[in-house]
């Protein structure tokens, strides 16, 4: 039996964070991942990364906590939301130690961009492939540090044993057959879940394998009903072109030229908060203002040069999938899920309520982001809430030594049967097409705005393709790199955090942040300043709730 | 209650695409002594489409068994590299319009210089090898981190520029003529990161570095054949970096490697007469007494014609342009090295 003390599953920047930290705790840790850790779509975050150095104006730790916390829509929990902008400027310094690339201002200091609805210009960034620069310095890290990787291993199953978690089954997906990997501690880094949703700026990866794992093992998911829609996406694929187009000044327009987001927010204008300005958008085209079922974003006036030197990346994935050049005409753009500010209930330091289970980054609600996440936050949180957790188990695994959680015999086998079964199975339909129906289902009807008829039609419709995927038929029933079992995984997890988002925002009775209600539109704190909590009941969605922490920001009216 | 302004729910149009027929043909390949065969596969995809795409409608509707690697499908994963047409490409960022305007089927295979495991997944194990073979992480060669970021101007992080591009895809790697006859070559990518660290100003062990690569298989073992320039789908220009990796090595006089020597001889002869002196080339380059094996090969060459007449004088009719030449490429040279100097710490004030 393979044996370590802590086991991250995930390779991204949270995984990688936090096994690098728990190996210099001095604990055998490893990493378990369905990808090699530089295909992680942490790799992918494009504009920056948050961090009060005060390199480019005046800042401070408090003002980025404000704007976090205003812009969570008061639903982040303020206790948690202080940790991360506090300790950010010294992650930052660390990440720039151990050989990231940033980008430079004449002095050699970090240079800072404005990202939206910060009170400063506050975005560490390495031009607009800052995701790309960290993962490829966590991996480097990884590398020195000696971690172990399980590459290309997909979890299948978390093992709870005598209430507490003892490890973890994955399928190897070169060689074929469930590995089980017994650990005093699982960090669950596993990303989100974008991929439920048709526009989409995720990886095909991020289909909320962790978030099911723990709803399955008893941890409920936080918040599950606010997924974030960003403003610029590419209506061919999904891709993210990166908020910083409108940190460096780029403009939104709709057909007739006009910039309308002076309508919803005449201060801030492209740079209000991102739920705001997916809003304005989406009423845009819904109303008849768009081009082509977009709006367009216009970088012309930026001309050649800072596009080439601020934006290149944004200007091949312009050019390599909208085939337009935003030196010369303007990037059609909608908006599109990215990022799921909700997650597996987690304290300050990842841990949930299992002994030994743990989760940080965008599979962890902590809750930092609350309703809405801030552009550079997410980065932020993967680097310090990764360390954290890393820390912690390390600290945890010294303490206690050898906690007795074991992976029994049977356990495996059973798990060897469900796989085996699913590998023969021929009698239903295929994964993708439920799963292409379940991607439209949430675009159309729990997507940027949503009201009581379209939040049940589309519960119903998830409900219905759970039983479904209860039966499915794979073609590839081999046991060396069989994509077709993987993709039937993946569709179970993302079925389950279709199912607790979308009963989430059912019962969800206002608009608050990245959830906006046609039929509550006020936020209504009296009632519903409290986190979701989605637990799983017998395979149902139980829905409960437990409130926010305050320390020092009361509710205000959000404007931009 | 149905508000007024439920419309808003639902985008209109938003699957909208036009769509156009591909085939694809796709090299198949079960595994483990199973015998290869190609195979067609006529799907239908928006005219955006990508070969991933087609990839991914063929895995969907057609067949379910065929394997390939995928994630971010923008270019910076590097999951889905693979041979199109007898070249690597990534899938992702493989537009396939213009082959259908032009009426051509693309043939898809796995990249080449790695095993194949299925399909078009190869095993990526010895290109990981390598990459942990050159050091991949930053080494300030015990020098004490600042309180805050080293200071690095925007000249001195620019070096690193294209090498900080690279996404590890494995395409320099597939195409990588070198690596064909000598698989424990470097490679392009290898080297390409260990460019990275040399170049970083904040890296304290150079020298260390560019001793290791100047050994064998490593930076003087590429033949110049620039296909990883010409197929890294992200501008990386690996052999620019093995060039630059040369520069470095011979500064630090990691002379002794025969590929070195080589170099040498084609700078120095042409400084001297703007021309290359071929008949210096292999004393000076593997030393007298290994030159003398040589008599043979080389009196068989002049019996093919060849061998240039060694008494000829060989100097260029525009020997002043040349040395013109070498005065602008020493300034370049010179200004490199003022951009590469250690950084300072930020520890006093923010």
């Amino acid at each position: 039996m393979i044996r370590h003390d802590v086991v991250v599953v995930g390779a991204g920047c949270a995984g990688m964070r936090a096994a690098i930290e728990a190996k210099r705790a001095g604990v055998d840790v490893a990493v378990v991942s369905k990808l090699h850790p530089t295909r992680s779509h942490s790799g992918a975050a494009e504009g920056g990364i948050n961090a009060a150095l005060g390199n480019a104006t005046e800042d401070s730790p408090e003002t980025h906590t404000f704007d976090t916390v205003k812009g969570s829509d008061y639903l982040g929990d303020q206790d948690a939301i202080e940790v991360m902008c506090r300790e950010a400027p010294g992650d930052i310094y660390e990440l720039e130690h151990m050989g990231a690339i940033f980008s430079r201002s004449a002095d050699g200091r970090l240079a800072q961009r404005p990202f939206g609805a910060a009170g400063a210009p506050r975005t560490v960034y390495s031009a607009d492939i800052t995701g790309h620069v960290l993962i490829h310095v966590l991996y480097e890290q990884l590398v020195k540090h000696d971690v172990k990787v399980y590459e290309e291993f997909h979890c299948t199953r978390l093992v709870v044993d005598g209430g507490r978690c003892a490890g973890v089954l994955a399928w190897d997906l070169v060689r074929g057959g469930i590995v089980p990997i017994e650990a005093k501690h699982v960090i669950l880094a596993t990303g989100g879940v974008g991929r439920m949703y048709y526009g989409t700026t995720n990886a095909y990866a991020c289909t909320g394998d962790g978030m099911s794992l723990a709803w399955r093992a008893g941890v409920p998911l936080k918040d599950m009903e606010f997924m974030q829609f960003h403003p610029t996406t590419l209506k061919a694929n999904g891709v993210l072109i990166t908020e910083g187009c409108r940190g460096e000044g780029g403009y939104l327009r709709n057909k007739d030229g006009d910039r309308f987001m002076a309508v919803d927010a005449p201060n801030a204008m492209e740079l209000a908060s991102r739920d705001v300005v997916s809003r304005a958008e989406w009423k845009e085209i819904a109303d008849g203002r768009g081009v082509d079922g977009c709006v367009l974003l216009d970088l012309t006036h930026l001309g050649p040069k800072k596009i080439k030197t601020r934006l290149p990346g944004s200007r091949e994935l312009a050019l390599d999938y909208a085939g337009v050049d935003p030196i010369n005409e303007p990037i059609p753009v909608r908006p599109g899920a990215h990022y799921h500010m909700g997650g597996v209930d987690v304290d300050v330091w990842g841990e949930s309520i299992v002994p030994g289970l743990w989760a940080a980054g965008e599979a962890a609600c902590v809750s930092v982001h609350g309703a809405n996440r801030l552009g550079g936050n997410s980065l932020m949180e993967t680097i310090t809430f990764g360390r954290r957790a890393g820390h912690a188990t390390g600290q945890r695994v010294r303490d206690e030594g050898d906690v007795g959680a074991r992976i029994e015999a049977a356990v495996v086998a059973d798990e060897q049967r469900r796989i085996e079964a699913l590998l023969r199975a021929d009698d239903g339909e295929r994964p993708a097409v439920i799963r292409e129906e379940l991607a439209k289902t949430m675009y159309d009807k729990a997507g940027v705005f949503r009201t009581e008829r379209v939040l049940s039609e589309c519960r119903e419709t998830v409900h219905e393709l759970r039983g479904r995927a209860r039966t499915l038929r794979l073609e590839d029933r081999g046991r060396v790199f069989n994509s077709d079992l993987v993709s039937a995984l993946e569709l179970e997890a993302m079925l389950e955090c279709a199912d607790c988002l979308v009963t989430g925002a059912l019962a969800r009775q206002e608009s608050r942040g990245a959830h906006s209600r046609l039929d509550f539109t006020a936020r209504d704190d009296d009632h519903w300043m409290r986190h979701t909590l989605a637990w799983c009941d017998r395979g149902e969605v139980r829905l409960d709730y437990k409130p926010v922490t305050i320390t020092k920001y009361q509710p205000l009216v959000r404007t931009y | 209650m149905e508000p007024a302004n439920a419309h808003l729910t639902t985008l209109k149009g938003a699957y909208d695409h036009e769509l156009m027929e591909v085939t694809v043909r796709v090299r198949r390949y079960a595994g483990q002594g199973a015998s290869a065969e190609t195979r067609a596969y006529t799907v239908e995809v928006p005219t955006t489409a990508t070969l991933l795409d087609c990839l991914d409608a063929i895995r969907d509707h057609h067949d379910g068994t065929l394997a390939y690697r995928k994630s971010c499908r923008m270019a910076v994963c590097g999951s889905c590299g693979m041979r199109m047409d007898g070249g690597a490409v990534l899938a992702c960022k493989t537009a396939m319009r213009p082959f259908v305007d032009a009426g051509h089927v693309v043939t898809v295979a796995p990249m080449g210089n790695l095993p194949v495991i299925r399909d078009l997944v190869v095993d990526m194990e010895p290109f990981w090898a390598k990459i942990r073979a050159v050091k991949p992480y930053l080494d300030t060669g015990g020098e004490a981190a600042p309180e805050k970021e080293w200071l690095v101007t925007p000249q001195q992080s620019q070096t690193l520029s294209k090498e900080a591009l690279c996404i590890m895809c494995g395409c320099c790697v597939s195409e990588c003529n070198s690596m064909e006859s000598d698989p424990d070559f470097l490679g392009p990518a290898a080297l390409a990161k260990a460019y990275r660290f040399v170049g970083d100003v904040r890296d304290g062990d150079a020298r260390n570095r560019l001793r290791e690569l100047s050994g064998e298989h490593g930076i003087w073992d590429c033949t110049r054949c620039y296909f990883c320039n010409q197929r890294c789908p992200k501008g990386v220009d690996p052999r620019d970096a093995i060039a630059k990796l040369g520069a470095e090595a011979f500064r630090e006089r990691f002379e002794r490697d025969p590929g070195a020597k080589h170099a040498k001889v084609f700078v120095n002869s042409t400084h001297k007469g703007g021309y290359l002196r071929e008949t210096e080339l292999v004393p000076k380059t593997l030393g007298p007494v290994a030159a003398i094996t040589q008599i043979p090969f080389a009196l068989q060459l002049a019996r093919a014609g060849k061998v240039p007449n060694p008494l000829a004088p060989h100097k260029a009719k525009d020997n002043a342009e040349v040395k013109r030449l070498w005065k602008l490429l020493e300034a370049e040279a010179s200004h490199d090295r003022d951009r590469a100097e250690r950084p300072s710490s930020n520890g006093t004030e923010g």
